[in-house]
């Protein structure tokens, strides 16, 4: 992810696609037995865009399973080969912090996904969305315009492909050959993550920010989830203090997450009386097992 | 140039021939046309050629000096092994390296014929190409005894338009899944290929077979974590095709008690090719012209098995005659890794004294 991606004030009023519904907690573990995969090009695009989200479906009784797709070799500020590593580091430790079940590290080239073999992406999601029966998708809006990372959009471009082409026989057999069954997501949630990109659902994340800055803290590597400490440590050097980030560095992190990292969230909540919201663009792809032609039949065939 | 004319042999050869019976390899002291001046050793050798069949003999060969002839193993002795043909098109294993897989299967393999691209390109439209072609492919695997045909039917005659990583995802996948021990593809290097999709195919079979063992366990993890195991690939026997190339020759492999076999999978091959049923046309032709040609016996499946192993099989059998045999087919054969660690472990135990 890069900084220029956040939304302010004004510019986060984006447009609506459709009605847009709410997503409130549901009692009790609805469900259960479901399986949502979260799909990030990087170690931070989940935890700014997505974790509310995912928490709120693990703890409403989804398996939620993680996919980076690329290495984030870019971003780290040390030499190539350390911020793959760090990014590595940080991306476990942050999916167990969020309560991941797996997780899948594609490590493509940051920043140049737009010039891998797309469709060899492509084939390795159809393979999980297979393996694991994956029911729900969470990840970027392969149509998000005025997006200058190629790496979410070639991400998401993939994922929603992916996400299709599961469910047909004829694309990878080879997989049938192993055991795994077509399978066809029916769910997906698109990232609104430029200024004017669509959303049709604001998920109130009240319950699930404590989670949510759990995951923006590991993100240390990249995406400011240390800049609290950073900044408390700076103004030690000079004499200072902030009150706001406490006493100790964990404390420190949690606390810049919370006032600054979460602008965004709050923004979203405000328009809908919510204290955190993420907005998303939700597709339901899932198919009725009755058609209108299968009911038409039922209704209205007569005896010979 | 006449490329048909057939150089000397000379010690640059090495031990290329075997056996009392071979066709010596005699240089043409007639109407020799090739310049070579004598100081220089040929280092390539024009192979003869039957007018009957196209493309199956490249121009050159290139033998090496520890050359190897397989021939047929008692028992079973392959048993629990597992091999993979892999092809581009219905008709390359088939013509080139048929011999070998029955030849392996009937000695303990299980074998799995793979084809790469959709053939669409033979056929009277491409539909109907596609269609013939996927039964042929089906057909020539039951003939040669594999357990099973997969075909990814990328478009024939553009495979280099392919995502050629993304073949590769999908062999590595396969070779896990099977636990594919051993290969039998066209050369990575063939060179003066014309076709796209034979470069593409040998490359990708070259680089997956190396990746899908343990020393790839990076290479598509999530393959791993569905359960398949690592797949240790110990031996390639690459065959060549091209007309206009020159191949590297390590291995010489004896067909003759899988001749049969070889005709009857090339006789699968109607969508396309030199064989099929193309005996039976011939037959009908003949007939209509009031003509008999006995060979071709007096129904169609016998003058397709004839037709195919007369005229077809030519250039095995010349091959074959010139190592000592009555067919045979030729590899680069590229085996087992020395076991490098033993060999340190070795020397540790017989070298090491007491600190």
């Amino acid at each position: 992810m890069d900084q220029p991606g956040r939304i302010h004030g004004a510019a986060a009023a984006a447009a609506p696609g459709g009605d847009v519904i709410v997503m409130k907690d549901e009692m009790g573990q609805p469900h259960q037995g479901k399986v949502f995969a979260a799909i990030h090009a990087h170690l931070d695009d989940i935890p700014h865009y997505g974790a509310g989200l995912c928490a709120k479906l693990m703890h409403e009784g989804y398996a939620g399973y993680l996919i980076r797709t690329s290495n984030d070799e870019r971003s780290g500020g040390r030499s190539t080969a350390e911020n793959i590593l760090n990014n590595e580091q940080d991306h476990a430790r942050m999916a167990a912090a969020l309560g991941f079940k797996d997780v899948f590290d594609f490590y493509y080239l940051n920043h140049d996904m737009d010039g891998i073999s797309y469709i060899d992406l492509r084939g390795r999601l159809i393979l999980i969305f297979r393996l694991l029966k994956v029911d729900t998708v969470i990840s970027f809006n392969p149509w998000e315009q005025w997006e200058q990372n190629p790496d979410h959009w070639v991400t998401g471009r993939a994922v929603e492909e992916a996400s299709w082409m599961a469910a047909m026989p004829n694309d990878f057999p080879e997989h049938l050959e192993a055991g795994f069954q077509p399978h066809a997501v029916g769910e997906r949630y698109y990232f609104c993550v430029r200024p004017g990109q669509p959303f049709n659902r604001v998920v109130d994340i009240g319950s699930h920010i404590e989670k949510k800055i759990d995951a923006l803290v590991e993100c240390k590597t990249q995406g400011d989830g240390n800049r609290g400490s950073m900044v408390r440590a700076e103004l030690s050097h000079r004499g200072k203090r902030l009150p706001l980030l406490g006493d100790d560095d964990r404390s420190a992190d949690r606390a810049y997450a919370r006032q600054f990292l979460l602008e965004d969230d709050r923004e979203y909540g405000k328009p809908h009386h919510l204290q955190y919201a993420e907005r998303f663009y939700y597709a339901d792809q899932r198919r009725s097992s009755r058609s209108n032609a299968d009911e038409y039949i039922e209704k209205n065939a007569v005896p010979l | 140039m006449n490329r048909r004319r057939f150089l000397g042999s000379s010690a640059a050869g090495g031990a290329a021939l075997g056996g009392a019976a071979a066709l010596a390899w005699t240089s043409r002291a007639e109407g020799q046309t090739a310049n070579l001046p004598p100081r220089f050793a040929p280092s390539a050798y024009t192979v003869p050629r039957s007018p009957n069949s196209p493309y199956l003999t490249p121009d050159y060969y290139t033998f090496t000096d520890n050359l190897v002839i397989e021939r047929n193993q008692p028992g079973r002795p392959h048993e629990g092994k597992v091999l993979a043909a892999i092809q581009a098109h219905s008709d390359d294993i088939t013509l080139f390296a048929a011999g070998t897989v029955a030849k392996l299967i009937a000695e303990g393999y299980t074998g799995y014929l793979i084809r790469l691209s959709n053939d669409e390109k033979a056929g009277k439209t491409v539909g109907y190409g596609v269609v013939q072609n996927e039964i042929d492919n089906r057909e020539a695997a039951k003939a040669l005894g594999c357990k099973k045909a997969f075909s990814f039917y990328y478009r024939n005659h553009r495979m280099d338009d392919c995502a050629m990583v993304e073949i590769r995802q999908r062999l590595i996948f396969l070779f896990r899944l099977l636990q594919v021990n051993t290969v039998i593809a066209m050369d990575p290097y063939d060179h003066y290929d014309e076709n796209p999709d034979h470069l593409v195919m040998g490359k990708a079979v070259e680089t997956a077979a190396w990746m899908a063992g343990v020393g790839g366990g990076r290479e598509y993890p999530e393959q791993l974590k569905a359960g398949l195991k690592p797949a240790e690939i110990r031996e390639r026997y690459y065959h060549s095709r091209a007309p206009q190339g020159h191949n590297l020759v390590n291995r010489v492999v004896d067909i003759g008690s899988y001749i049969d076999q070889k005709v009857r999978a090339n006789v699968a091959n109607k969508g396309k090719g030199p064989a099929g049923d193309n005996g039976a046309h011939l037959r009908r032709t003949l007939a209509a012209q009031g003509r008999k040609l006995p060979l071709l016996g007096d129904d169609d499946a016998t003058a397709n098995f004839q037709y195919v192993k007369h005229f077809i099989m030519d250039d095995f059998r010349t091959i074959g005659q010139l190592f000592g045999m009555e067919y045979a087919e030729t590899f680069r054969y590229i085996g087992p890794e020395p076991d490098f660690s033993a060999t340190v472990r070795r020397y540790v135990d017989e070298h090491a004294v007491s600190a």
